[in-house]
């Protein structure tokens, strides 16, 4: 039973305890991003958390960690919380294939009960808006899903684009924005730019679980993200017309703001701490004028932590970038199995492949890093055989320690392009890249000494099951 | 009204009051738009006690790139 809106979802965390309601009061700061931040630190299966007492508001209902465990990643996509994560991979593949499923409008969007408009808007009478790590700029908005339209296509649904990024507070009615040139948005402002003028926003905060991880996804330009949540939901994803912009935005949203970014203007923003585990900022970004707010009454104020890995934002989009990388390579090579790509939102990603013939492992590598996620974060791959589990460590270990030859099987290449956030980069946003092939080399690559490999027993897939099953007996 | 933290320009504005009054304001420097709550941490809101790493000059905002570059006007 899929999700309409964050309220729902919150609901169901409750119930199948992964939702913790903090009832003591605490302080804005440090204690909301702390806590946010401690689930991370606490081992597997951490809830998402609720405050509504906090010191100076009256009024305040924040969420945090919503997707921040696998359980309740798994939740979101409507799996038992047990869920190993190689099946959720999987399951989520496996509805992709359903893309595209055209989304249904609803026109009697909750959002529209409460409205402020122009000079009356004020973000922080609408939001209990707070810092996140000490050496932010400001309050940030940064679990949004924005949407935005090709200035010069604006009637194409699929160019539509729905998409998450930082969002900083810097007035009652702006923002400062971060459209990392890779990304879709970039491409819109560009394009408003060039002709000199605004570019209208869409900005849509407390949604859907599947809505939030669809706008995290990276995807093709022309491919809309409200057909790929239906896609994973299984139903049609629900939207509404925003009223100002005249886009289309999940009909379930807590809160929605409209503006524009201003045309060729730029303003100081951040830092911010990112999911790279890094400050990055001292940059002059884009600023949003907000026209119009339209928000649920007792709106709830969703939030996400990031810093040091891992966070929630790594459950968010971990599995969300492992599936359109498994999709675009296996679509020229059928030969690969599983893609792992959860680190870092896939600044290095571990692949296992099927070989055509020698060098072949290396050849799906290079095509991983040229596909569009690839172009702008993979800069680490390591490559393992079929049989081995790239989200098993520790068998990804075993093939790196046994199975590669530095000289033949590591390859760097020089100056290639990276988003700029990531640290190690040199110039920002150039890199080398890394191949480690830790595959068995097959002819006419032969080199090392892999003729007889020690295979799991045959028998031993059965004996696993059975002692799974006398073991749940036996503790009843 | 106290100077900003991160670059200590003495320009600070009250963008917000806590809705239970007098618990906290939000201030904004308006050189380097750095915005506090009164009541975090000192590391966060007095300038003696604001990381080295963090601090900000107005030689850093003048000097900060833009993210996106502005890119040339269409003829």
């Amino acid at each position: 039973m899929p999700y309409d809106d964050l309220r729902s979802f919150l609901g169901t965390l409750e119930q199948e305890g992964q939702l913790l309601r903090i009832t003591d009061e605490v302080l804005p700061e440090p204690d909301l991003a702390a806590a946010a931040n401690a689930t991370g630190r606490i081992g597997e299966g951490a809830p998402a958390l609720w405050f509504d007492n906090v010191k100076g508001f009256t009024d305040a209902r924040i969420a945090l960690n919503v997707h921040g465990s696998w359980a309740n990643h798994a939740l979101a996509l409507g799996l038992p919380k047990h869920t190993p994560v190689k099946e959720q991979v999987e399951e989520f593949s496996r509805r992709w294939d359903a893309f595209p499923v055209a989304p249904e409008r609803r026109e009697d969007a909750p959002w529209r009960e409460n409205t402020q408009e122009r000079d009356d808007v004020d973000l922080f009478s609408v939001l209990p808006l707070f810092r996140l790590n000490d050496g932010d700029g400001g309050f940030y908005l940064d679990k949004a899903a924005v949407v935005s339209r090709d200035p010069e296509d604006p009637d194409h649904f699929g160019k539509q684009n729905v998409g998450t990024y930082r969002l900083q507070v810097i007035g009652r009615n702006r923002l400062a924005m971060q459209p990392v040139p890779v990304h879709d948005v970039a491409l819109h402002l560009r394009k408003a730019e060039e002709k000199g003028e605004d570019l209208p926003i869409a900005i849509t905060l407390g949604n859907d679980p599947v809505m939030t991880i669809v706008a995290g996804m990276p995807m093709g330009y022309d491919q809309s993200e409200y057909e790929m949540a239906g896609a994973l939901r299984g139903a049609p994803a629900p939207i509404a017309t925003a009223p100002l912009t005249g886009f289309d935005v999940p009909w379930g949203s807590e809160v929605v703001i409209e503006g524009v970014i201003e045309s060729r203007k730029r303003q100081i923003e951040g830092p911010f701490g990112e999911f790279t585990g890094h400050y990055s900022g001292g940059r002059r970004m884009p600023v949003i004028r907000i026209d119009r707010v339209s928000y649920r009454t007792n709106p709830v104020f969703e939030s996400l932590y990031l810093g040091m890995p891992w966070t929630e934002v790594d459950y968010l989009v971990g599995p969300n970038t492992c599936v359109p990388l498994l999709k675009q390579l296996r679509a020229e090579f059928p030969e690969v199995q599983a893609v792992n790509a959860m680190y870092t939102h896939g600044l290095l990603a571990i692949i296992s492949t099927k070989k055509r013939y020698g060098g072949f492992a290396k050849a799906v590598a290079m095509r991983a890093m040229t596909t569009p996620h690839g172009l702008g974060y993979i800069t680490t791959v390591i490559l393992v055989d079929e049989d081995v589990d790239p989200f098993n460590l520790p068998q990804v270990m075993w093939a790196v320690s046994s199975k590669v030859n530095p000289s033949g099987d590591v390859m760097i290449l020089p100056n290639l392009s990276v988003v700029e956030l990531a640290p190690a980069a040199q110039p920002a946003g150039i890199t080398s890249k890394m191949i480690i092939d830790a595959t068995t080399p097959v002819r006419p690559d032969e080199r090392g000494n892999f003729s007889t490999p020690a295979k799991d027993l045959p028998e031993t897939r059965d004996w696993a099951a059975r002692i799974q099953r006398l073991l749940a007996e036996a503790r009843g | 009204m106290t100077d900003c933290p991160r670059c200590a320009f003495e320009t600070v504005e009250k963008l917000y009051s806590s809705p239970v009054p007098g618990v906290w304001d939000v201030l904004q420097c308006r050189r380097c738009l750095y915005t506090w709550r009164t009541t975090e941490p000192a590391r966060r809101t007095r300038r003696e006690s604001y990381p080295e790493q963090f601090r900000m000059t107005a030689e850093d905002i003048a000097n900060a790139p833009e993210v996106p570059v502005v890119p040339p006007l269409r003829a």
